[in-house]
């Protein structure tokens, strides 16, 4: 006889299964990202077949540019940096509620910042960098935080307002690009920043710096601020229901600014890292080139990585190596490099249904328990 | 509409007592009906019902006994796994609330199934006719007068409904069901929003109806009501039917061990006299402003003491829950003053009005008083996370180790049945939710708790134990404001009795003065013989 | 003379964001959301002149139109059917469209980034009082009228509006709430690719790798200003596109350019839309159930 009360042996059985369940439920939660990418490479694949590609080579190359060497790797992990951080981004926000997807215009403003302060003030290495980076997450989180205000004070949806922050601050740069950090001796490129702000290349030759250590410290950062403070407590809180938050004592006006604060400072230090954390260039282009795409690339990155900061270091990895990998796409099968960000839309298409699957589950069972009823004698109405 | 042209069954307000059980042929057969949730709950186990035409019907249990399932599957809101159903012997199949009022089945919900926005009349056409043609409003209307002529339910047919009061939306409601030529009337605890006199009028019309050939269901789980309406009765417990009878004849105790089993209805528990003190809570001319900008809440006062529950009645919408909000920070004053413990209350907001001795559990549970999504873990701080004492060395950061045996110390305590501290609220029951909300703001150790229907929704083993919480709390002479809906709640456990109608209190009843009749004519904001307002 | 120009650009600029904001006015009141409006206007521009030049101006409108529709009907499945997440699913088709067009359009005519449509291939304008207007100027009112009459005056107009209030009362009265909805994202997908193709195959008379130039979040916003009501999107449609206008006559223009940065005449539009969305409208409540999947029980 188990000497242990009843209801402690209930309970404990009962929290086996739910650890079971809970274990189930991570798993069912990775296959649903792995088919949603599996979906996302067969859709490629068909669309360049269609397109008169080899869409085998394509991958092949895309496989080689990736992860084909060491230098592969170093630029897979080059190009994740920005992308970890503008997934921060979304992520925070999506976590607290909001779908803020104005990383793109906050990076931009980061960038110029980065340029600004990298370019003009003379300091120690180590100093150099920590004050650019400081000024790009500052200008980031300023950028960021009219979008709050105007959804907390004013109701203004943030999908519309962010969006129109990254238009306004697209078009600043383009200003400030060719008539205030232009540089005299070369009229595609705001002015370099100095040498003792420039993150060096790691391994030579490739494009990774210690940026990446700076966007993973951002993440454990973010992963610390959610799970394991009273902030992030009431950040999340906020996300799943906002009338809870104030039952619970926290100020909904606090949580909002705050929230896109931090998110604001994730997508300065982003700008920041293509600016001094990038070689050759160490500057900004005048078609923003190199900030180009990197804030809606992030929105996929949170998505995939279910808006989870460890989640968002991998996804960004994955389409970060799909952006480094597409320029061997290119030599390889003449695929344009656009051809990923197809594969990154539907992913996210099908990773915005995940009743599929459930539906999928049920409609196999629903077969098999339509045969079990025909098998027996009795057989009963089966409805839906 | 119903058949009226065949012959009333009898003459009006007196009809012949029509049953299956009676010998009367079945109109409607449910045959075994079982109900498996997609996640593997069993609803129904092998359900019948057998309903003859013209029946009053009722189908008695306890919450989550079943009745509300077996009903929305008969209306075409739900499917079922397994079973028949068949109307007047012959199978149907019931796959949409078009199919089941194409076949004549009406259902009056527990929560109205009305357009907030719409008024009542584009609220009784709405899915009818052509698509692409205009609403023909004025046939409707004539239709409707012409209903709400024969049947004696009126209501405003042009004003939106979220301005009117729940009883006249529930008149809609039926009106709305009614003029879909229904046969078969289902109504889901039509009652609980009304008076005492709302209540006895509704009988009367829906008698009338029975007596026009309308069969008619009736989902409850007041033993009361089954005695004053039905012919015949089917009681459910977990899914399962425990039997049917003749109403003729039953007594409200052979009903209730019917329904709650062989387990005794639960005694709430005595009460310990205290010495009158300083009043815990002084509420001087408050008025508090509802969601629409209207006084909510008009120039109330009261006060509570120590060692007392003071409860709030009324049929709800009267502004108890205004006045709840604004008692704990989350809605403004707009004017008066409130004062806890001798400190005016007056601008502060629930983290403040907390360190003062306020503990809050809230009306609408799943939307103010739990995140659902969150572990019992989480759910357990919440209100206090910010406290010093969760906290680890490291600034800022909660200690995770200490919450957990927090919760597990409020679980114990509180006797939440959970599968373990990690599982997400809303897989816990309603009763063990409630318990640990309850729990939860007890543990502040508060000089003054709200209670806002604290036993809506529960089975009759959370009620109790939550009642006797209440009841332990104000026997160690903490003050205790429970607002309820519920009149046999607030008979069972309040000292004093305040009555709530259109945002002012009516009267203040000690006790000895508690009269169920005259507390449901204040409630339908009828005083002294005379109309309030 | 500049004034006069400037009116008729206004109307122009208005097509685009009335026509997309009038379908999204349905959709949302029947509570289907969809940020992804911007994406379909791309998509539909680059089809659209797949059909000009294949079989005229009104094929390119017609295949526009149609792209449109099929877009909406994935985002409405998955929107109704599957409960999924519409703003993600939105967020989706906009990067997808990126995707798209950027290689439709090397795949092609071989040129990266843009191709400008034939005269040929283009809607014929009409010639007006003011000047030289778009056929589609017209067919703008029309749509408004249209949708509004739907709305405020047919059986179907209340039950879009039902299944957007609260889907489950829509439901108990017999309506066919998932129906409802797949028209209401249909509908709103078809007049976006109308929309879109007007934007090819007419206005602009080119296609880029980002044609619609956040046209399709000031849609959104068009629809936020009008309050879900068609006629008050005409007069937001007037608004917005006024400044658009604006920006693309000012900035070749060399006297002003030369007084404003023409990145801040460029700007103005987006600028507006802000100003305009926080200041002037305040908040308002959209309906109650829209942009949240139903589901009974």
């Amino acid at each position: 006889m188990d000497p242990r009360p009843v209801e402690q042996r209930e309970l404990e059985a009962l929290s086996r299964r739910e650890r079971q369940r809970q274990l189930r439920g991570t798993f069912a939660g990775l296959a649903e990202i792995v088919v949603a990418l599996v979906i996302g490479l067969f859709v490629g694949a068909l669309v360049m077949d269609g397109a008169g590609y080899d869409w085998k080579l394509a991958y092949e190359g895309l496989l080689i540019g990736a992860f084909g060497d060491q230098w592969a790797i170093a630029d897979t992990l080059a190009s994740a940096t920005p992308l970890i951080l503008t997934g921060l981004v979304f992520g925070l926000s999506a976590r607290a509620g909001y779908f803020n997807i104005g990383a793109q215009g906050q990076m931009i403003v980061g960038a110029l910042a980065a340029v600004a302060v990298g370019a003009h003030v003379s300091a120690p290495p180590v100093m150099a960098v920590t004050l650019t980076f400081l000024a790009a997450a500052l200008a980031g989180a300023l950028w960021a935080l009219p979008a709050a205000l105007l959804k907390a004070t004013r109701g203004v949806h943030e999908v519309i307002s962010t969006i129109m922050f990254n238009w306004i601050a697209h078009y600043t740069a383009l200003y400030m690009v060719f008539n205030v950090l232009n540089d005299p001796r070369s009229a595609e490129r705001t002015v370099r920043v100095l040498p003792e702000a420039r993150l060096g290349a790691i391994i030579p030759g490739a494009d990774m710096t210690a940026a990446i250590f700076v966007a993973v410290g951002v993440a454990l950062f973010m992963y610390w601020l959610l799970w394991h403070s009273p902030w992030g407590y009431e950040m999340r809180i906020a996300g799943l229901n906002p009338s809870a938050l104030r039952y619970a004592g926290a100020s909904p006006l606090w949580s909002v600014n705050l929230t896109f604060i931090l998110a604001g400072i994730a997508a300065g230090i982003a700008g920041a890292t293509q600016i001094i954390g990038r070689p050759p260039t160490y500057a900004l282009y005048g078609d923003l080139s190199n900030v180009r795409n990197l804030g809606f690339d992030g929105i996929a990155v949170a998505l995939i990585g279910r808006n989870h900061p460890l989640g968002i270091i991998l996804a960004a990895i994955f389409i970060g190596a799909m952006g480094a990998g597409s320029r061997m796409m290119q030599i390889m099968a003449g695929v344009p490099l656009d051809m990923v960000r197809i594969v990154h839309g539907t992913v996210i298409i099908a990773l915005a249904a995940p009743e599929v699957w459930s539906l999928l589950g049920k409609f196999l069972s629903r077969g098999r328990a339509r045969r079990e009823a025909a098998s027996t004698a009795h057989s009963k109405t089966v409805q839906r | 509409m119903p058949d009226r042209s065949a012959p009333p069954a009898g003459a009006a307000g007196q009809y012949k007592p029509v049953s299956v059980l009676a010998g009367a042929p079945p109109w409607l057969e449910m045959r075994g009906i079982t109900k498996v949730y997609p996640n593997g709950t069993r609803a129904l186990e092998n359900v019948d019902l057998r309903v003859a035409k013209g029946e009053i019907h009722g189908l008695l249990g306890e919450n989550g006994a079943g009745k509300s399932t077996l009903m929305k599957i008969l209306s075409g809101i739900l499917p079922f796994t397994s079973g028949r159903i068949l109307l007047g012997g012959r199978e149907v199949s019931l796959r949409s609330t078009h199919d089941a009022l194409a076949h004549g089945i009406g259902m009056v919900h527990q929560h109205f199934s009305l357009v907030p926005t719409f008024n009542a009349l584009d609220n009784i056409i709405l899915g009818r006719g052509a698509s692409l043609a205009s609403p023909d409003r004025a046939a409707a209307r004539k239709r409707i007068q012409r209903l709400m002529e024969e049947t004696g339910l009126h209501a405003p047919l042009d004003i939106p409904i979220e301005q009117l009061p729940v009883g006249t939306q529930q008149r809609i409601e039926i009106l709305k069901t009614l003029d879909r030529n229904v046969d078969l009337l289902i109504l889901d605890e039509p009652t609980a929003v009304l008076t005492p006199q709302e209540t006895d009028q509704l009988f009367e019309v829906l008698n009338g109806l029975a007596a026009r050939g309308t069969t008619i269901i009736l989902i409850t789980h007041k033993l009361r009501e089954v005695l004053a309406l039905t012919n015949a009765v089917t009681v459910l417990r977990s899914g399962r039917v425990v039997g049917s009878r003749l109403t003729e004849g039953a007594t409200a105790q052979d009903l209730a061990r019917m329904m709650v089993g062989t387990e005794r209805l639960p005694e709430v528990k005595e009460r310990r006299q205290h010495e009158k003190t300083e009043p815990v809570l002084r509420v001087a001319g408050l008025t508090v402003k509802g969601d629409g900008g209207q006084d909510a809440v008009k120039n109330v006062s009261f006060e509570i003491n120590a060692g007392e529950i003071f409860a709030i009645a009324g049929v709800t919408g009267n502004g108890q829950s205004e006045l709840i909000e604004a008692l704990s920070g989350l809605r403004p004053i707009a004017n008066g003053r409130a004062y806890l413990l001798g400190h005016s209350i007056n601008g502060k907001g629930p983290r403040e009005l907390y360190r003062m001795g306020l503990a809050h559990v809230p009306e609408d549970r799943h939307r103010l008083g739990m995140v659902a999504q969150f572990s019992v873990l989480e759910n357990s701080i919440l209100g206090v996370h910010h406290e010093p004492r969760f906290r680890r060395g490291l600034p800022g950061t909660l200690h995770w180790g200490k919450v957990r045996r927090y919760a597990r110390d409020l679980v114990h305590r509180f006797q939440v049945v959970t599968p373990s501290l990690a599982t997400p609220m809303r897989s816990l029951s309603g009763g063990n939710q409630q318990k640990l909300v309850v729990g939860r703001e007890l543990a502040k150790s508060p000089s003054l708790i709200i209670a806002g229907q604290p036993t809506r929704g529960l089975d009759v083993g959370a009620t109790a134990a939550i009642r006797d919480l209440l009841v332990d709390i104000r026997n160690e002479g903490k003050a205790v404001l429970l607002v309820s809906a519920d009149l046999d709640e607030v008979l069972a456990l309040a000292d004093r009795v305040a009555v709530m109608y259109e945002g002012e209190i009516l009267a203040i009843l000690e006790r000895h003065e508690f009269d169920r009749e005259r507390i449901g004519l204040l409630m339908g904001g009828v005083h002294d013989g005379s109309a309030a307002g | 003379m500049l004034v006069q120009s400037l009116i008729l650009a206004a109307i122009h600029a208005m097509v685009p964001l009335t026509v997309t904001a009038t379908g999204e006015i349905l959709s949302e009141r029947a509570g289907v959301v969809n940020i992804g409006l911007e994406g379909i206007l791309l998509i539909s521009a680059f089809t659209a002149v797949i059909g000009a030049e294949a079989g005229g101006p009104l094929a390119g409108l017609m295949v526009g139109l149609l792209t449109g529709a099929l877009l909406g009907l994935i985002h409405g499945i998955i929107a109704v059917y599957f409960r999924g997440d519409q703003t993600v699913s939105g967020v989706g088709l906009n990067i997808l469209a990126l995707g798209v067009v950027a290689i439709g359009i090397v795949d092609r005519w071989g040129a990266a980034g843009f191709h400008r449509v034939d005269r040929a291939f283009r809607v014929q304008p009409l010639s007006t009082p003011l000047g030289a207007m778009s056929p589609m100027v017209i067919v703008t009112i029309l749509l408004a009228a249209l949708t509004w009459y739907l709305l405020q005056h047919t059986n179907l107009g209340l039950k879009i509006q039902a299944c957007g209030e609260n889907p489950a009362a829509a439901d108990a009265a017999g309506v066919r709430v998932e129906r409802v909805r797949m028209f209401g994202a249909i509908y709103a997908g078809a007049l976006t690719g109308l929309a879109g193709a007007y934007l090819s195959v007419d206005w602009l008379a080119t296609i880029t790798e980002n044609l619609p130039a956040g046209r399709g979040f000031i849609a959104l916003a068009t629809v936020v200003f009008s309050r879900l009501n068609p006629w008050l999107a005409v007069v937001g449609g007037l608004i917005f596109g006024f400044f658009d206008a604006l920006g693309l006559i000012a900035s070749t223009s060399q006297e002003l350019t030369r007084i404003i940065p023409y990145q801040f005449i460029q700007m103005m539009p987006y600028v507006v839309t802000l100003l305009v969305v926080a200041g002037v409208i305040g908040r308002f409540r959209s309906p109650s159930a829209s942009g949240q999947a139903y589901r009974r029980e």
